[in-house]
């Protein structure tokens, strides 16, 4: 009698635990998704579009809440999922990987109810956009608004300093030879952003075309120190004290694009994303280009990816996945890279009939999609914001007149090693 | 001899004062620059931002282009409904508490206001993701009423009002409680009209940061209906298009116009309390 009862007690009890997370599975109705952009403006109307259409596909609702730039949606998303009532996933900077993964707030895609055939799925993105995905070998993010950098430059300035509009600098050497033609009063030969949150992009990828990466993938160790890195800072720092074709001092990211459209720059090391912007307010006929690198053109990718997070339940998870998976399907990925410049993930979405035609009447896509191999991931470690000022100071300091390449490099090499020092001993 | 220091004694007080008025032009000069660029940059199209040209082509588009980015009608009324009801709320509850530490001596005041004062020190951002808890567990998240909840009992006017109410003539006090006056009615009717001046200060200077705070209300709020002017704004932020200084400027003045027009109209009035309030 007593067996029974307690037989019946643990059935009870154990139907009990079940029924919640069974409902709880099949009731999955909303999911809030945290973006980084601010209200208005097109790209919430069209990642409010994908959200309608998924809802209508599936019958689950995202909600998608835009949170400003990349670092104030990474502030909000901790916070709340630290105050008990975050996010289920959101897009954040693909380089805060390690950050993300120390905080323990993700889930691994491989252990999402129904990943099933994720490495198939996964596989399908370009390697370079996976390059900040995988650690201890999990996938802790897919692709999603991506870039890579590119430059653009102002046909109508080369063909005036008598250079050839059609063939844009590919090295070091035509770059200075190219920009020195294009200095003039008032105007620059080209710009890049050193600014803070901004500068450590441009020197990964020049780091690139030094044919040096910055960090090992663990997110443990930087090579500031390494010859190719001190080369490529001695190249930025040339630009501006030798050939003059830059400005010394800081340059913020804001400005490169008005003082492109303005032409008070010739050339400015940009982003794809900035693409459907040139294109809509240029007043003058312009190009884009694969930056240059040492020998050949070399560059890095940029932008952001979807993180589903721990905080929510399996089901919640699992459906998480499956958004990531509606936008990942080539006509939809094909649909955001026309709509918004940023690039497509999957080479499958370069494939469509839509992004063909695309392309054929806007070949200037075409140059950034055929950056992507040529990219390397960007400079992501753990503490990465630390990792970054130590690196944006110390080459302010340089670009500034203050420090030698060599010793901008040696003190942002000190500077890492301290910070990651625990990270090591683990 | 005699002569020439006659005349030599009104030169250098009036070479002070020339000074004076060149430092006092030179500071206003350097604070209103932003400003004047702001308006520079609002008012022309987008080419003219960087470059000076008296004659360039004036237009309003930019205004309009702002106001078109993002619902701004709606985070006015977010904004002002924020502000007033924190301002009315820190008014009652400062003025309650001010008036108990400054004329209601009780056993451990000294530590209670110790306590208040210990909140002064501490930076509002350290408290986000405990703040953001206790909003969540009262279900306020996404609220206005919980962008205003943490700072409407607000250690800096407690002490502003202490120290105010301290300074009234205690036979005030007792004459009014001679004529029938409550404890209430003296409050009333003696300590805030005499407290006018710090009101008006601090009311200002509340006012003024709630209008502009942006890291909370970024953090606690998810949509359009309860997202004040600050976060609005950050619509302009997304640099990967790089910044459009003329219509960041159209956006940034209009924003800011309510303030800036406010002060301009009671500048003696916000002036005077400052000095008499004795907050800088």
């Amino acid at each position: 009698m007593t067996q029974i009862t307690r037989r019946a007690a643990l059935i009870a009890g154990a139907s009990l635990l079940a029924t919640p997370a069974l409902v709880r599975a099949q009731t999955v109705r909303e999911l809030t998704f945290y973006y980084p952009i601010a209200v208005g403006g097109p790209i919430p109307r069209i990642i409010d579009g994908y959200c309608e259409a998924f809802q209508r596909e599936t019958g689950i609702k995202v909600n998608p809440v835009y949170a400003g730039a990349y670092g104030e949606t990474l502030t909000k998303a901790v916070t709340a999922i630290r105050g008990g009532a975050g996010p289920h996933f959101s897009c954040l900077l693909a380089a805060e990987l390690h950050s993300l993964r120390d905080m323990d707030i993700l889930a691994p895609f491989e252990e999402i109810e129904g990943a099933g055939d994720l490495n198939a799925w996964a596989s399908g993105f370009f390697p370079a956009f996976m390059a900040n995905s995988k650690a201890e070998g999990k996938t802790w993010s897919v692709p999603f608004q991506r870039s890579t950098a590119v430059y653009y430059y102002n046909k109508d300035l080369f063909r005036a300093a008598g250079l050839d509009p059609e063939a844009p600098p590919r090295t070091w050497a035509q770059l200075i030879e190219a920009g020195r033609k294009l200095t003039a009063d008032g105007k620059w030969g080209v710009k890049m952003s050193n600014s803070s949150g901004n500068g450590q992009w441009t020197f990964g990828a020049m780091a690139n075309q030094a044919g040096h990466k910055l960090m090992n993938d663990a997110g443990t160790e930087t090579y500031f120190t390494d010859p190719r890195a001190v080369e490529a800072a001695n190249f930025w720092r040339g630009l501006a004290f030798d050939s003059r074709i830059t400005p010394q001092g800081v340059t913020d990211w804001g400005v490169l694009a008005p003082d492109f459209l303005n032409q008070t720059a010739a050339m400015i090391w940009s982003t794809t994303g900035n693409l459907t912007n040139m294109r809509t307010n240029a007043r003058f006929n312009f190009g884009v280009a694969g930056l240059p690198g040492k020998e050949s053109p070399h560059t890095v990718v940029g932008g952001g990816n979807l993180y589903i997070f721990k905080n929510a339940s399996p089901a919640e998870r699992a459906a998480a996945l499956r958004f990531a998976r509606y936008v990942a399907q080539p006509e939809v990925a094909a649909d955001w890279c026309m709509k918004t410049g940023y690039l497509a993930t999957r080479p499958e979405a370069w494939e469509t009939e839509s992004l063909r035609r695309y392309t054929q009447e806007f070949p200037a896509a075409l140059v950034a999609k055929d950056q992507i191999p040529v990219a390397t991931g960007e400079l992501s470690t753990f503490e990465n914001q630390r990792i970054y000022k130590a690196l944006n100071d110390n080459l302010q300091a340089m670009l500034s007149g203050g420090k030698s390449a060599q010793q901008a490099m040696a003190d942002t090499q000190a500077e890492a090693t301290r910070v990651l020092r625990p990270f090591r001993r683990a | 001899m005699s002569a020439t220091t006659i005349s030599e004694a009104p030169a250098l007080p009036r070479l002070g004062t020339l000074l004076e008025t060149a430092a006092a032009w030179l500071l206003a000069l350097v604070w209103v620059a932003p400003l004047l660029y702001a308006v520079w940059a609002a008012i022309h199209p987008t080419g003219y931002a960087t470059r000076f040209e008296l004659l360039a082509p004036l237009t309003l588009s930019n205004f309009a282009a702002a106001w078109e980015a993002a619902p701004f009608g709606r985070y006015f009324l977010n904004t002002f409904v924020l502000v007033t009801m924190v301002l009315v709320a820190q008014f009652v509850l400062c003025t309650l508490a001010a008036f108990a530490f400054a004329r209601a001596p009780f056993r451990g005041s000294g530590i209670l206001f110790g306590l208040v004062l210990v909140q002064l020190m501490i930076m509002p951002d350290i408290l986000l993701v405990e703040n953001y808890r206790t909003m969540r567990a009262l279900g306020l998240v996404d609220t206005i009423l919980s962008i205003g909840l943490p700072y409407m009992a607000s250690a800096f006017g407690i002490f502003l009002l202490r120290q105010t109410f301290k300074q009234v003539p205690k036979e005030l006090e007792e004459a009014a409680r001679v004529e029938g006056c409550g404890t209430l009615g003296i409050l009333l009717r003696v300590y805030v009209p005499l407290a006018k001046p710090t009101y008006l200060a601090y009311g200002l200077t509340s006012v003024s940061y709630h209008w502009n705070n942006f890291l909370w209300p970024l953090v606690i709020t998810n949509s359009v209906e309860t997202r004040p002017l600050t976060v609005g704004l950050s619509v302009f932020a997304s640099t990967d298009q790089g910044i459009d200084w003329a219509i960041i400027s159209a956006a940034t003045l209009m924003t800011s116009a309510p303030l800036l027009l406010g002060f301009l109209l009671f500048q003696r009035q916000f002036v005077q309390s400052f000095m008499r309030a004795g907050i800088k």
